[in-house]
């Protein structure tokens, strides 16, 4: 679909070496089928590497992110969000695998992936893994499917903010820890079509 | 103002309102006191339109509007406003942001110009003054770590922000310490005018040592069991719900 604006290629790998930091971004917009594939490697002590990503699916998209999370040297660090909204009839799915190596003492790792389900023919699957051969290591991973919560949309109405725009507002409260800087208007305009 | 007849309503396949009929015209103030499980609660929620009540039976007359026919938002557009028992938290949202989509959804739907920003943080501002809340909220996200007491400290700022014409309070003494409810009790008594009207629900009776009721009626088992004056909250209080 040639979006000009979007950071990392779709299938990447990359090497993070001993004291630096690696920052991925992905955006998918609706009406945007991705296949995302990326490992990284934490190849030397102390590098990081923290990825954010947002999808938004109205139709009938297929959305696949797969990210391999290697650590192979002791005191890296990693953070993994990934939010996302599976409208229409579109298909989501999530396999993210952290791997630490024998030997990657220190290490840091956190992988979260959260979905909200708009209309029952959308489907979400979410598989985060995690596999550690390595001592003195602080791991978390998590993962939620659910739906627009209604107390707070009934809330929202009961003080006249109209159904359509409380949604709107719940979406955005959602997606926020992941909206990159300068693209806040672009992705709401994005929210109002599903 | 508001007239409630024979009013039915339930939730899955429970009956709770068991046939209200109620009148409220403009300028009072009335109590619904009523043990716990009466419906009180429920009588709040089918008012302001809450989606898991089903109105089985009965009519709900506001300013002469069919308001049982009304959304949630068109309700609160007309002038009516709950005060949660239990306020709901938005992570992600600010008061502000929340206050400023209510203020320009109400403005828009009554064909008024959009307020400015200025004029909009002042008023909110001088409303948080009001109530007592630390300006800062204004920033947080909705009720989210707040305490019970800043929560429905927060309900009256709303209250006090949107001006209601009818406003309910579903038990928003419960829980509150005496500053708190002076607060409350403050903010209820702040918007008392000859237009105004007030549901006050309550399990207690403490919010009305500081707000005097016009009428005061006792719900039970979904049922209007009583209605009078103050002596109805004088004889609860010596003798309990058991004698209605």
């Amino acid at each position: 679909m040639g979006h000009g604006k979007y950071i990392a290629p779709p299938k990447a790998q990359y090497q993070v070496a001993a004291g630096e930091t690696l920052e991925l971004q992905y955006v998918v917009l609706p009406g945007e089928s991705r296949d995302i594939d990326v490992s990284i490697d934490l190849a030397g002590p102390g590098a990081e590497a923290h990825l954010k990503g947002l999808y938004l699916c109205n139709s009938d998209e297929k959305v696949n992110i797969r990210v391999v999370m290697h650590h192979k040297a002791p005191g890296c660090r990693s953070t993994q969000l990934f939010n996302g909204i599976a409208g229409g009839s579109s298909n989501f799915h999530f396999d993210g695998v952290i791997v630490v190596a024998p030997g990657a003492d220190g290490t840091e790792a956190y992988q979260e992936n959260h979905n909200i389900v708009l209309t029952e023919e959308a489907k979400v699957e979410t598989k985060p893994q995690l596999e550690i051969y390595a001592d003195d290591v602080k791991c978390s991973h998590g993962a939620t499917t659910g739906r627009l919560g209604e107390d707070e949309l009934f809330y929202m109405r009961s003080r006249g903010i109209p159904e359509k725009e409380a949604r709107t507002l719940q979406m955005l409260s959602f997606l926020s820890p992941v909206i990159p800087e300068g693209r806040r208007e672009e992705i709401e305009a994005a929210v109002r079509t599903l | 103002m508001l007239k409630i007849q024979n009013l039915h309503a339930s939730i899955g396949d429970k009956e709770i309102l068991k046939g209200i009929d109620l009148e409220i015209k403009a300028g009072e103030i009335h109590a619904v006191l009523g043990p716990n499980g009466a419906g009180k609660s429920t009588l709040g929620a089918v008012l302001t339109g809450r989606p898991d009540y089903v109105v089985t039976e009965g009519s709900v007359m506001f300013e002469g509007k069919d308001l049982l026919a009304m959304a949630p938002e068109e309700r609160s557009w007309a002038g009516i406003f709950l005060s949660f028992q239990y306020p709901v938290e938005i992570p992600g949202v600010s008061y502000t942001a929340f206050m400023k989509a209510a203020i320009a959804a109400r403005r828009k739907a009554q064909g008024l110009p959009e307020m400015k920003a200025g004029e909009f943080l002042k008023l909110q501002k001088e409303k948080m003054a009001f109530v007592g809340m630390n300006p800062d909220f204004a920033k947080r996200e909705v009720n989210v770590g707040f305490s019970g007491g800043e929560k429905k400290r927060a309900e009256i700022f709303q209250m006090a922000m949107l001006e209601p014409t009818l406003s309910i309070l579903d038990e928003t003494d419960s829980g509150l310490d005496v500053d708190a409810l002076k607060i409350v009790a403050g903010g209820v008594n702040a918007l008392r005018s000859p237009e105004r009207s007030a549901i006050i629900i309550t399990h207690y009776q403490k919010l009305l040592e500081y707000v005097q009721p016009d009428v005061v009626h006792v719900l039970k088992a979904g049922r209007i069991v009583a209605t009078g004056g103050r002596e109805i909250v004088d004889a609860i209080e010596s003798k309990g719900f058991d004698q209605f």
